[in-house]
């Protein structure tokens, strides 16, 4: 017997891929972009959200990763995973962005906690005590362990996309993905414990 | 295998992309070893404890601040294909494109106008300028609505960009552009619509109308759109809206995740 099959959309039946749409505003029809920015905006947010704690920032530099994909879509290329492409772009404006915050240190004396961050609103955080613990925790480990674990946890990137993306082997992701959980879970622990304030 | 090289599976254990027999041979290795079996141990609580981290939504602001600038970016590119488009410029000139013929002829009763005054009166005064203001306005919603009705989907988006230039839009504009969100057939145009009618969220009618919009809307991405617009503007009304939309059990997941999200955003 026919079960009844779901409804589907029309609109996600003959959704076309990223790749595709990004071919499309590469090749001139810009207006396509609009489906890549309501596909991505809110992770892009999130991402950043989750590097710098800081809304506002955050809000500007998805504007600014839409800005530099206009710019730079002719050099799009057809065999490009375009989420790799897109979270490349997201980390150079998260780069210049720290250059920006502080510009008398380079990059990899950034050190642990994201200063700053704005207080959470009260509804969203408050209520989930441990929620804001592993933000603190996240929050204390320095910018590159905390990007890794980013783009492992929430953004869904597989080990190869991220050694793609850093321009490191897979087995050099697994490795620093290790050692950015064990941290977490040691700053995790002396924050229970109060040992952190 | 030595601890070092188990702790490489760490990754694809905790993500459950590990085949079977790698999670055998991790599984036999912390048996035996306390200190790799109190190493995952930490890191699988640490991974489940990182999932309790929220997803959070960036402000409507983002969105307007997007259409504006794909909207200059295809006044850019539509600038620079006019120096090669000339038969393109012909049908302009000999008005084939009935929205251009009507903002051309606007145009130039506007132009007429200008002068008639420049010539007749002098220098205009605060009363004429407010006058030949009110005239542009009115152009630009002629034009709006034009192109509104356009064929090509890239036409009724700039018109949607039209109207959010003007600063009072008439009753016929927001019709319009009610029409474009409940029933273009291009989801571009309806978002842009829904970022277009941001603008006049203050306008009466128009937050009611984006409620009933939610339950004709079949398109996920302007779903999210409006939920997110309504949770935006705080609008009390699209509580019973989204109950319904999550209890009809027609949304995507994404969709009625955000609706539900939706729902505790507008309560708070």
């Amino acid at each position: 017997m026919n079960a009844e099959r779901p409804r589907i959309p029309k609109a996600e039946r003959m959704a076309p891929t990223d790749n595709e749409l990004m071919e499309d505003v590469r090749d001139g029809r810009v207006e396509k972009l609009a489906v890549l920015f309501e596909r991505y905006q809110t992770m892009l947010y999130n991402f950043f959200l989750r590097l710098t704690g800081n809304r506002a920032a955050s809000e500007d530099l998805v504007q600014e990763v839409f800005i530099r994909i206009l710019k730079y879509r002719s050099g799009y290329l057809s065999e490009s995973r375009f989420n790799v492409w897109l979270f490349q772009i997201a980390r150079n404006a998260h780069i210049d962005y720290l250059r920006k915050q502080k510009p008398a240190l380079p990059l990899d004396e950034k050190h642990a906690e994201t200063p700053g961050r704005e207080p959470l609103p009260e509804a969203a955080y408050e209520a989930d005590r441990e929620a804001e613990l592993v933000r603190r925790a996240l929050d204390r480990l320095p910018v590159n362990k905390r990007e890794i674990l980013v783009l492992f946890r929430f953004q869904n990137l597989k080990l190869r996309e991220i050694a793609e993306l850093t321009g490191v082997q897979v087995g050099t992701v697994k490795a620093q993905v290790h050692r950015a959980l064990k941290d977490l879970s040691r700053v995790y622990l002396e924050l229970q414990r109060g040992d952190l304030s | 295998m030595t601890c070092e090289k188990i702790q490489e599976k760490y990754a694809d254990y905790l993500t459950g992309d590990l085949d079977e027999a790698g999670r055998a041979e991790v599984q036999a290795h912390i048996l035996g070893c306390q200190a790799c079996r109190e190493d995952l141990e930490n890191l699988t609580v640490v991974w489940a404890k990182l999932g309790v981290l929220p997803e959070e939504q960036p402000g409507g602001a983002v969105r307007a601040r997007f259409y504006a600038l794909l909207e200059d970016e295809k006044r850019k590119a539509a600038a620079a294909a006019v120096p090669q488009a000339r038969s393109r410029l012909a049908d302009w000139l000999t008005f084939r494109r009935p929205a251009f013929a009507a903002s051309f002829s606007v145009l130039l009763l506007l132009l007429g106008l200008g002068a008639g005054w420049f010539l007749s009166a002098g220098r205009p005064g605060r009363e004429s300028y407010a006058a030949l203001s009110r005239e542009v306005q009115d152009m630009r919603q002629q034009v709006a609505l034009s192109l509104l009705n356009d064929p090509s989907a890239s036409e009724r988006i700039q018109g949607v960009g039209y109207t959010a230039e003007v600063k009072d839009p008439s009753d016929t504009t927001l019709a319009a552009l009610f029409k474009a969100v409940d029933a273009d057939p291009n989801p571009n145009v309806r978002l842009a619509a829904v970022d277009a009618l941001y603008l006049f969220r203050d306008r009466p009618g128009v937050r009611q109308n984006l409620v009933r919009s939610l339950s004709v809307q079949s398109y996920p991405l302007v779903q999210v759109a409006l939920i997110d617009f309504l949770v935006e503007v705080r609008e009390a009304r699209a509580v019973e809206a989204l109950k319904k939309l999550i209890e009809a059990g027609e949304l995507t997941p994404d969709v009625k995740k955000r609706a539900e999200q939706g729902l505790r955003q507008i309560a708070l």
